[in-house]
C-alpha cells in the first residue's frame, strides 16, 4: 500500500479553453497556490540573488535595493569563514547521526509491534508522543533535562555515586549531544510509525513460508523483510534527511549556536549572521549556496521518485 | 514465529514498556516542574515529583496580576515579555493558524484537483511545491524580511499567514491530492454524464467523499501553523507573539532560570496540537510523507 501516491493514475482530460483570451479552467484553479508561493518563495529568492552580490546590512542608510555591489566577495568570505564551513559539516553530521539512529531505533520498535496484544494500541500512543508535541516544548523539556541540576546529571550523580553538576549546554563538544537527542528523541516516533506501516503490509505467506522452512527470525529479518521494506525506508529516509538538514528550534532553544559557534548548524549560522550580527548581504549569499544546492537534489531526486512512482 | 517462549514474549513486552518510559519521561519531567513551587524549580537533588503540586507558575503565565505579584517577591524583575500575559499569544496563534489553514487548505485542494484531472503543468508541476518544503525556510527568510518591511508587512497577522499558508501548501496539495485520487474518475463521469460541469460535478462527487480527508489534512496543517517558530521569530517584532514565541521568551528570559514557569506555558501551549494529533493519528504517516506512504 505504499506505493502510487507519487504518480496520478490521471485520465488526463484537456480543459474546455472558453475563448483565446480566458485563463483556462485548470491553470485558474492554481493560480490561487502559485501567487502564494510566489509572492513567499519566488520573489524572495530572487532578492537572495541580489542581496548575495552586495554588503547590505540593515543598519546601514540605504534601503536593501540602492545597496552598493560587491560581487562575488561575500563567497570568497564564506570559503574561508571556519564557522560557516564548520556548520555545513556540522549540519551533515547530525543529519548522518540523527538519521542512522532514528532508522535502528524505529526498526528495532517496529519488529516489537508485530503481533497483537492487549495494550499494543496504548503502547503505540505513548511511543509517539513525542512528535505530536511542539518541537519549541520538546526542546524546552530536554533544556531541563540537561540542566546542570537537571535529572539526567541527577541519575549520573546516582549511578557514579559522586554529585555531578556538569554543564552540558556551555561545553563545546558536549552542547551538541542534548540537541541531537532531543531531535532523535522527537522523531524516532514518525520514522517507528512509517517503518510500522511498511511491516504490517507486507505480504505474509512469504515469511510463514520461510518459518515454515525453518529459516531463522535473523534471517527473516534480514533476506526478506528487509529488501520488502526498502522503498518504505527510502521514503522515510529521504523525509526525515530534509527535515533534518532544516534543523533550527531545538538549537535555538538549547543552545543558540553557543558556545562560541561550537552548536551551530547551517541554520543556526544563518540566522546568527542575519539577525545577530547584521550581515544580510553576507547572509543572503550563504542562503544562496544552501539554495542551489538543495535545488539541485531536489531535480536529481524527482526523476528517480517519478519513475519510481 | 508463532512459537515463542514465554521469556520472550516477557522480554519483548518489557522493552516496549522501556521504549514507553523513554518516549513519556521529557514530557512527564516538563508538566512535572509546572506543578513546582519557586524554590524547588532548580534544587538540587532535583525534585522527581513534587509534595507541594502548586498552580502558581499557570496563574505567572496568563495573569499579569500574579506575574507582577511574583517577581516583587521573588526574582527582583521580570523579563518585560515574560510578564505580558500568555493570553495573546493563544489569540494570535489561534488567529493566524486557523486563518493560515483555510488558506492553504482550500488553495491546496484547487489546486490539487487541477493537478490529478487536467495533469496541470506536467508531471514535474507538482515537484515544484515539493521544493518548497525541502528548502531550509532560512534561507529565504532573509530576503522575506526585507521585502515584508517594504510591503509593510511585518509585524502582522497578515505577513505569518502569507508565510505559513505557502509553506504548507505542499503538504497540502499533496495530501489532498492522495485523497483525490482515490476516488474513481468514473463517478464524476457519471454526474457529468447528468449534465453537471465537471467542476460542479467535482464539488458534489469528489468533495463530499474526501471530505474526512480534508478535514484530516485541516487539522494536520493547523497543527504546523501551531508549531511554527522560525518565521514568527523573524517576522515579528512585539505586536504579533505566538505561543512558539512566547515559550522561546520565557526560556531566555533571566538566562533560562524560570523553569516552573516556562514549563507551565510548555506544558498549555502544546496541550492543543496533541489533542489533533491524535485525533488524526491514522492520517499523520500519510501528511509527513506528502501522501506518499498511506495505511
Amino acid at each position: 500500500m505504499t506505493e502510487g501516491a507519487l504518480d496520478s493514475k490521471t485520465n488526463a482530460r484537456t480543459p474546455r479553453s472558453g475563448g483565446l483570451l480566458r485563463i483556462p479552467f485548470n491553470i485558474a484553479l492554481v493560480v490561487p497556490a502559485q501567487l502564494t508561493v510566489m509572492v513567499v518563495v519566488v520573489v524572495p529568492t530572487l532578492i537572495v540573488l541580489w542581496l548575495a552580490i552586495t554588503d547590505w546590512q540593515p543598519t546601514q542608510a540605504v534601503p536593501w535595493y540602492h545597496a552598493e555591489p560587491i560581487w562575488f566577495w561575500n563567497f570568497y568570505d564564506l570559503w574561508y569563514d571556519s564557522r560557516f564551513v564548520n556548520a555545513v559539516l556540522r549540519t551533515l553530521f547530525v543529519v548522518a547521526a540523527c538519521i542512522a539512529i532514528e532508522l535502528v531505533l524505529a526498526l528495532g520498535l517496529a519488529l516489537l509491534f508485530i503481533e497483537d496484544w492487549a495494550w499494543k494500541k496504548l503502547a503505540v500512543s505513548v511511543v509517539i508522543l513525542p512528535m505530536m508535541i511542539i518541537p519549541v516544548d520538546a526542546a524546552n523539556a530536554f533544556f531541563m533535562l540537561f540542566n546542570e541540576r537537571g535529572p539526567i546529571n541527577h541519575l549520573i550523580s546516582l549511578a557514579i555515586g559522586q554529585p555531578y553538576e556538569f554543564s552540558w549546554l556551555s561545553h563545546p563538544t558536549w552542547a551538541m549531544l542534548p540537541i541531537m537527542l532531543a531531535e532523535i528523541w522527537q522523531w524516532t516516533p514518525l520514522m517507528f510509525l512509517l517503518v510500522l506501516t511498511g511491516l504490517t503490509s507486507l505480504p505474509q505467506n512469504q515469511i510463514r513460508a520461510a518459518v515454515v522452512l525453518g529459516a531463522s527470525p535473523v534471517r527473516i529479518f534480514f533476506r526478506i523483510m528487509l529488501p520488502l521494506l526498502a522503498p518504505v525506508i527510502a521514503i522515510a529516509v529521504l523525509i526525515r534527511s530534509i527535515e533534518t538538514f532544516k534543523i533550527f528550534d531545538p538549537v535555538y532553544i538549547l543552545t543558540r549556536g553557543q558556545p562560541g559557534g561550537a552548536t551551530e548548524t547551517i541554520s543556526m549560522f544563518m540566522y546568527n549572521s542575519a539577525f545577530v550580527y547584521f550581515r544580510f548581504g553576507y547572509t543572503a549569499a550563504a542562503a544562496l549556496i544552501v539554495l542551489v544546492v538543495v535545488i539541485s537534489i531536489c531535480i536529481a531526486l524527482s526523476k528517480p521518485l517519478k519513475r519510481h512512482g | 514465529m508463532d512459537s515463542q517462549s514465554k521469556v520472550a514474549v516477557a522480554l519483548k513486552r518489557s522493552a516496549v514498556v522501556l521504549a514507553m518510559v523513554f518516549a513519556f519521561f521529557p514530557i512527564y519531567w516538563l508538566i512535572a516542574t509546572s506543578l513546582k513551587p519557586y524554590d524547588e524549580w532548580a534544587a538540587w537533588p532535583p525534585v522527581w515529583l513534587t509534595d507541594n503540586p502548586t498552580l502558581q507558575n499557570y496563574r505567572i503565565v496568563f495573569f499579569p496580576e500574579a506575574a507582577r505579584t511574583f517577581a516583587a517577591e521573588q526574582q527582583g524583575s521580570l523579563d518585560y515579555k515574560v510578564s505580558g500575559s500568555a493570553w495573546k499569544a493563544f489569540q494570535d496563534s489561534a488567529i493566524i493558524s486557523t486563518i493560515a489553514t483555510i488558506f492553504s487548505v482550500a488553495f491546496g485542494t484547487l489546486a490539487a484537483y487541477s493537478v490529478v484531472r487536467f495533469r496541470t503543468g506536467g508531471d514535474n508541476y507538482p515537484f515544484q511545491f515539493l521544493t518548497v518544503r525541502m528548502m531550509p525556510p532560512i534561507a529565504v527568510v532573509v530576503p522575506i524580511v526585507a521585502l515584508f518591511s517594504l510591503l509593510r508587512l511585518s509585524d502582522t497577522y497578515f505577513g505569518l499567514i502569507l508565510a505559513y499558508t505557502a509553506f504548507t501548501l505542499p503538504f497540502s496539495i499533496w495530501m489532498i491530492r492522495s485523497f483525490i485520487d482515490e476516488v474513481p474518475m468514473e463517478l464524476e463521469g457519471a454526474a457529468m454524464v447528468h449534465g453537471l460541469g465537471q467542476f460542479r460535478a467535482f464539488l458534489t462527487v469528489t468533495l463530499p467523499l474526501i471530505r474526512g480527508g480534508i478535514l484530516a489534512t485541516a487539522l494536520f496543517i493547523f497543527i504546523l501553523n501551531w508549531s511554527e517558530f522560525l518565521f514568527a521569530l523573524v517576522l515579528t517584532s512585539g505586536k504579533v507573539i505566538t505561543v512558539t514565541l512566547q515559550v522561546a521568551n520565557y526560556v531566555s528570559a533571566s538566562s533560562g532560570k524560570l523553569y516552573g514557569v516556562q514549563a507551565a506555558m510548555g506544558t498549555i501551549s502544546t496541550l492543543p496540537v496533541i489533542f489533533f494529533g491524535y485525533i488524526i493519528q491514522r492520517h499523520l504517516v500519510r501528511g509527513l510523507t506528502f501522501g506518499a506512504v498511506k495505511r
